[in-house]
């Protein structure tokens, strides 16, 4: 379809992906956005017919992989996350920037409220509030984004 | 005849304007079945472990391009210490030496004693160790669970179940080893335990980690149990994976309730269970035993009770001296 498109997607996730490894520690693995799954809804904004649920599964095994946890968790959880991303991609074109974030506050949250749930069913301890965290600071990534520049098939408030 | 044939024509359901193939609800049924069946698989079974291994192989190069920003600061930090600074930290360390010279030659004469009374009392002997040196690469990055990485794999003759300790204490156990790395959970994750002792008066127990807080339990030892603030818990050695006495931790708060018959005695880690980046990774040379993935298959505290009190608690309040 569009090679480029197709390249430049590849490489955002592989980026994202690397972001992921980095050595993260204390306040910073806290806060730490989940890269991979921001870069999959802007994806599934932009480019449907490219990135679709299935691309949202495999970058979810590979966030297993390196969490080091059962494989399938985060799967499901970007699966279920990428679900409502595409159930509602069409309507997204009327929404403004603000209304865009809010959406996009709530894809993250949905995929870490089932990674909640699935660890509660593997016996893991309830985590404190600030597991939500990295929620918040990837609707701010998503915003510094969208201040450089980036296009994200919203329209701008004013418009 | 052609008015049918038209009939036909117009009952064809009219092609997609986009095509986008399955619907995003079959895909979602789809994918989580698959999700849903590794879990299981994963969780229950034990066909994905080699496959893990392959895998954190196959990323290992992505990896050491994540850590080299880190690395690189890492690096240039070092080069630009100030001299001095590192002039202190040698005669800090000659001095360290010299005491733990001394009380080397000692213990050789001790080791040598030791092994002459064993003979003497045809007793068996102690178990050996083999150590390796390693270096935590990373945190891991499951918010859930306690577990860092270590630079130390299976190429390096490292075992699962292997115990972690630094220059203070123990600080958790090896409990999945790739080629390279290995992850160790640590000992204030709630999954694992870890036989411990009282220095003081050699009672025996099984300290669990307690999550989120930096702290160890005790859980299910009578309220009247002979245990104080300040008794400091080493390992007991019973289990033929930690060797017997490494520090653990220290108990920092002993708590009895009149509707409880157990008392509630919390535990501060000796080692710096997050602070150090260099650790010992402490294997008995008969870690044969110990083949299996997952090693630590002692039961949660919090979650499985019941389970817990079922099975045969140490020992607790006939309090005798371990065999030395």
């Amino acid at each position: 379809m569009h090679p480029s498109k197709l390249q430049s997607l590849c490489l955002s996730l592989l980026i994202a992906y690397i972001a992921i490894l980095l050595p993260w520690s204390g306040i910073g693995l806290t806060l730490r956005p989940d890269f991979l799954l921001l870069v999959i809804i802007f994806w599934m904004i932009r480019a449907p017919n490219l990135c679709n649920i299935g691309t949202a599964w495999g970058a979810g095994l590979l966030m297993d992989l390196a969490s080091g946890g059962v494989f399938g968790q985060y799967a499901l959880a970007y699966t279920i996350a990428a679900f409502f991303a595409a159930t509602y991609q069409r309507r997204l074109v009327l929404f403004n920037h603000y209304q865009q974030l809010l959406y996009v506050l709530l894809l993250l949250l949905t995929s870490q409220v089932s990674l909640l749930v699935l660890k509660m069913f593997t016996g893991s301890q309830p985590a404190g509030w600030q597991y939500f965290l990295p929620s918040i600071s990837g609707v701010l990534l998503w915003r510094i984004a969208l201040m450089m520049g980036l296009k994200t098939g919203a329209r701008s408030s004013g418009a | 005849m052609i008015k049918g044939f038209n009939h036909k024509l117009e009952q064809q359901p009219a092609p997609a304007f986009f095509v986008r193939g399955p619907s995003s609800f079959a895909r979602l049924a789809f994918f989580s079945a698959l999700s849903i069946a590794l879990i299981a698989t994963d969780s229950r079974l034990q066909y994905l472990t080699a496959l893990r291994q392959d895998l954190v192989a196959l990323l290992q190069p992505l990896q050491t391009v994540a850590n080299a920003p880190a690395q690189l600061y890492r690096n240039t930090d070092e080069y630009f210490t100030a001299h001095h600074n590192l002039l202190n930290e040698n005669r800090q360390f000659k001095q360290q030496l010299l005491k733990q010279d001394i009380a080397l030659q000692r213990l050789s004469t001790l080791m040598l004693e030791n092994e002459h009374l064993r003979n003497l009392l045809q007793a068996n002997k102690a178990l050996e160790e083999s150590s390796i040196v390693g270096e935590i690469v990373h945190i891991g990055r499951d918010p859930f669970t306690k577990k860092v990485i270590v630079n130390r794999g299976a190429n390096d003759h490292v075992v699962a179940g292997a115990a972690v300790v630094d220059a203070v204490g123990v600080i958790g156990q090896v409990t999945r080893t790739y080629s390279s790395s290995s992850e160790v959970t640590l000992i204030t994750d709630t999954s694992l335990a870890i036989p411990i002792q009282v220095e003081r008066n050699g009672l025996r127990a099984i300290a669990f980690g307690h999550g989120r807080d930096q702290t160890l339990d005790l859980p299910f030892l009578p309220a009247n149990v002979d245990i104080r603030r300040g008794d400091v818990l080493v390992t007991s050695g019973i289990d033929g994976v930690y060797p017997a006495g490494l520090k653990v931790g220290s108990v920092t708060q002993v708590k009895v309730t009149a509707d409880s018959p157990f008392a509630r005695i919390v535990c501060v880690p000796t080692g710096g269970v997050e602070n150090h980046s260099q650790v010992l990774l402490v294997s008995l040379a008969h870690g044969e035993m110990w083949e299996g993935d997952e090693v630590i298959a002692t039961p949660k505290p919090s979650t499985k009770k019941t389970r817990v009190k079922s099975t045969p608690t140490p020992n607790n309040q006939s309090k005798i001296h371990a065999p030395q």
